[in-house]
């Protein structure tokens, strides 16, 4: 927070600067990319400051990820003869984070529980009511407790999964049940990460070191980086394309390979695979709905949230897509028993628990930094 | 007398000044769409990224305000030093192979398809109407270990196994980069080729020089202009490149333009990716001043 206090004190200082750059230089737009960006986070909008959803305007921005626009992920919203919402798509929260901060209209977006904290930070989010949701009390509440940020529901946790390992079985021991599958010498040439600190992570509980893997002290990330370092060798490739991934999975290019639940769901009828959620605890991500403080379709927001919180979006979800679901009445009957199996739905909870759930990560840009390390030595 | 002179010189350096503002008016009408694009699109977008990076214009929780805090990290890293000469050695070795490859391509259509040149240069250029992607990716189907390469070397009995410094290698970055890249350099090349005076290529042959001599005495050095303008064109977008390095590199992807990449994306980190692109851009604008003053391309241009 140093940083940014320090960047907040210098507000006046900053605005004079831009002012007459912006008259100077007749760049009015530079002036423009400072919009909305205050300290703090925005307090819970005043009830009676609320119009009725009769006065709103209906024309909600959705800002979401490809895909996620389909039509019965709102399905209720639209039975409801609302109107359609305006969809605009992110490719990365990272990018949806600096153009909330450039001036970007939304009124609501779908970023991992990670990141909760930047939007909060730039003042760009308020907490929902809860008592407008009627699906609400069904979510899961270890994942609705990570939604929260003061104590108050500043998001509403819909979709997870997990980030664990998958392994040709036919190659691989799976009694290891580790993450130092993708650290293994005895993989060398076998074995795919994903581009992502949580690699550094993964390295940190293989590794057994004490501190928090998402937040490690200077000592234990140094470790994790130079046993990153010594691994690369072992490296069949760093993966940014998915199918790829899956491709050379199936192809036998690949033994081990981070990945999330759908590579499973994917590729087990054709090949023998196994996926992994290693004994160390398995990074799980998260994700949800979070609301614009400004919003002027407060109640619409909540009915598309409402919507998408519903038990027949999660039933769908999981059995097509292989992503969890935070509602816990999805009918685990009517799910293939192995993708219950994998995703512990039979307890959901407990499995969660027991994970590593993702967080804010205050030391962020010094875990990024390590890892461009780590791909920098791979070359 | 004076008078007389006077007036009759008059309408004449009225007429004059008349001409020179209509082609004042015409020069700077037809300067004025480029200057305003260059302006809007290059000038402004750089100021904008330069500011950025000293902290004069801030937008993220992170960025400090008025600091160089971010270019002294940059240069007293090794990793993103390293990460810059890795990327200027790629983009020197693809520029030089792209030229290598160009070159017998567009003297071939220049100097020996006669009246077919042409199609055949449609020919060259078709593949390039489709995605950029899909065309990287399909060197996967042809280089993989799965692919047309290995599998023709594994049926013939020449290797037992895959081999597998063809993709996921430094090789298949140079390999595709070189041919995603050859047609932007075999046109400039087929130009300056195709502009030549055949009259000097029969005097080299009619006082006796061979095919070789004349090509190395004649051909090659009229052909420059091309060369160097190939050269260029090859090594400025491919010093930062890192789509294609990312999809076919393996672990051995990751460039200076990845790392640029990845501040602006994951890092959340403008300020030290930008601090990065500014160093790019001077970088390359060095470059090209010792390139330009090793190839002579004062000479070359006049």
């Amino acid at each position: 927070m140093g940083q940014f206090d320090s960047v907040m004190r210098n507000e006046q200082t900053r605005r004079r600067f831009l002012r007459s750059m912006a008259v100077a230089g007749g760049m009015g737009v530079l002036a423009a990319c400072r919009k909305d960006v205050q300290s703090g986070g925005g307090g819970p909008a005043s009830a009676s400051a609320i119009p009725p959803i009769t006065q709103e305007t209906g024309e909600l921005k959705v800002h979401e990820w490809a895909g996620y626009e389909a039509k019965w992920l709102w399905r209720d919203y639209a039975k409801a003869g609302y109107p359609d919402p305006e969809f605009s798509f992110l490719t990365n929260t990272e990018g949806a984070i600096a153009k909330t901060a450039g001036g970007f209209e939304w009124d609501l977006t779908h970023p991992e529980i990670g990141y909760i904290q930047d939007y909060y930070d730039l003042d760009a989010i308020q907490p929902w009511d809860t008592s407008l949701i009627s699906n609400f009390p069904k979510l899961n509440p270890v994942l609705s407790e990570a939604g929260k940020l003061n104590g108050e529901q500043y998001q509403i946790v819909l979709d997870w999964g997990y980030s664990g390992v998958i392994i040709r079985t036919d190659e691989v021991d799976p009694s290891i049940n580790s993450y130092s599958y993708l650290f293994d010498d005895e993989l060398a040439g076998r074995i795919s990460w994903f581009d992502t600190p949580w690699i550094l992570s993964m390295a940190h509980v293989t590794l057994g070191l004490s501190s928090d893997p998402l937040d490690a002290t200077p000592e234990d990330l140094q470790t994790a980086k130079e046993y990153c370092i010594e691994a690369t060798k072992n490296l069949h490739s760093i993966w940014v394309d998915y199918t790829q991934m899956w491709d050379d999975v199936t192809q036998g290019n690949i033994w081990a390979a981070y990945s999330w639940p759908d590579t499973y769901v994917v590729l087990k009828e054709d090949v023998p695979v196994q996926y992994v959620k290693p004994k160390e605890g398995v990074f799980t991500w998260a994700e949800g709905l979070i609301l614009r403080s400004d919003t002027e379709n407060y109640h619409h927001a909540h009915e598309y949230a409402d919507a998408w919180a519903d038990v027949t979006v999660g039933q769908r979800l999981v059995s097509t897509w292989g992503y969890g679901h935070s509602n816990l009445d999805i009918d685990l009957s009517q799910i293939d028993p192995d993708v219950v199996e994998v995703f512990g739905l039979e307890d959901p909870e407990g499995s969660l628990n027991s994970g590593i759930l993702d967080a804010y990560q205050p030391q962020r840009t010094e875990y990024n930094l390590a890892w461009d390390e780590v791909k920098a030595a791979a070359g | 007398m004076a008078t007389e002179a006077t007036t009759d010189d008059h309408p004449r350096v009225a007429a004059s000044r008349t001409r020179r503002s209509g082609k004042w008016r015409v020069t700077s009408g037809l300067l004025a769409t480029p200057l305003v694009w260059l302006i809007v699109f290059f000038v402004i977008p750089v100021v904008l990224v330069g500011l950025y990076s000293v902290g004069a214009l801030t937008l993220l929780r992170n960025d400090v305000f008025l600091s160089l805090e971010k270019w002294r990290f940059f240069f007293t890293s090794d990793t993103y030093v390293s990460l810059f000469w890795k990327s200027v050695r790629m983009s020197l070795g693809v520029s030089i192979t792209s030229v290598l490859l160009a070159y017998p391509v567009a003297y071939l259509l220049a100097l020996i398809a006669g009246r077919r040149k042409y199609t055949l240069l449609l020919v060259i250029i078709v593949p390039f109407l489709t995605s950029y992607l899909l065309r990287v990716l399909a060197w996967r189907v042809i280089l993989g270990e799965q692919g047309v390469v290995n599998s023709f070397l594994q049926t013939v009995g020449l290797v037992d196994q895959p081999v597998e410094w063809l993709f996921y290698s430094q090789f298949a970055i140079y390999a595709v980069l070189a041919y995603v890249w050859v047609p932007f350099v075999a046109l400039p090349i087929f130009v300056s080729l195709e502009s030549l005076d055949e009259h000097l290529l029969e005097a080299s042959s009619d006082l006796g020089a061979s095919r070789l001599h004349t090509f190395r005495t004649v051909t090659l050095p009229l052909s420059i202009p091309g060369v160097v303008a190939g050269f260029i064109f090859v090594f400025i977008p491919t010093i930062g490149e890192y789509i294609t390095p990312q999809l076919v590199g393996g672990p051995g992807g990751f460039m200076f333009g990845s790392a640029i990449q990845s501040q602006f994306t994951m890092g959340l980190n403008w300020q030290f990716g930008s601090a990065m692109a500014m160093f790019l851009i001077f970088a390359v604008a060095v470059l090209l001043a010792i390139f330009g003053r090793f190839l002579n391309v004062r000479s070359v241009a006049e």
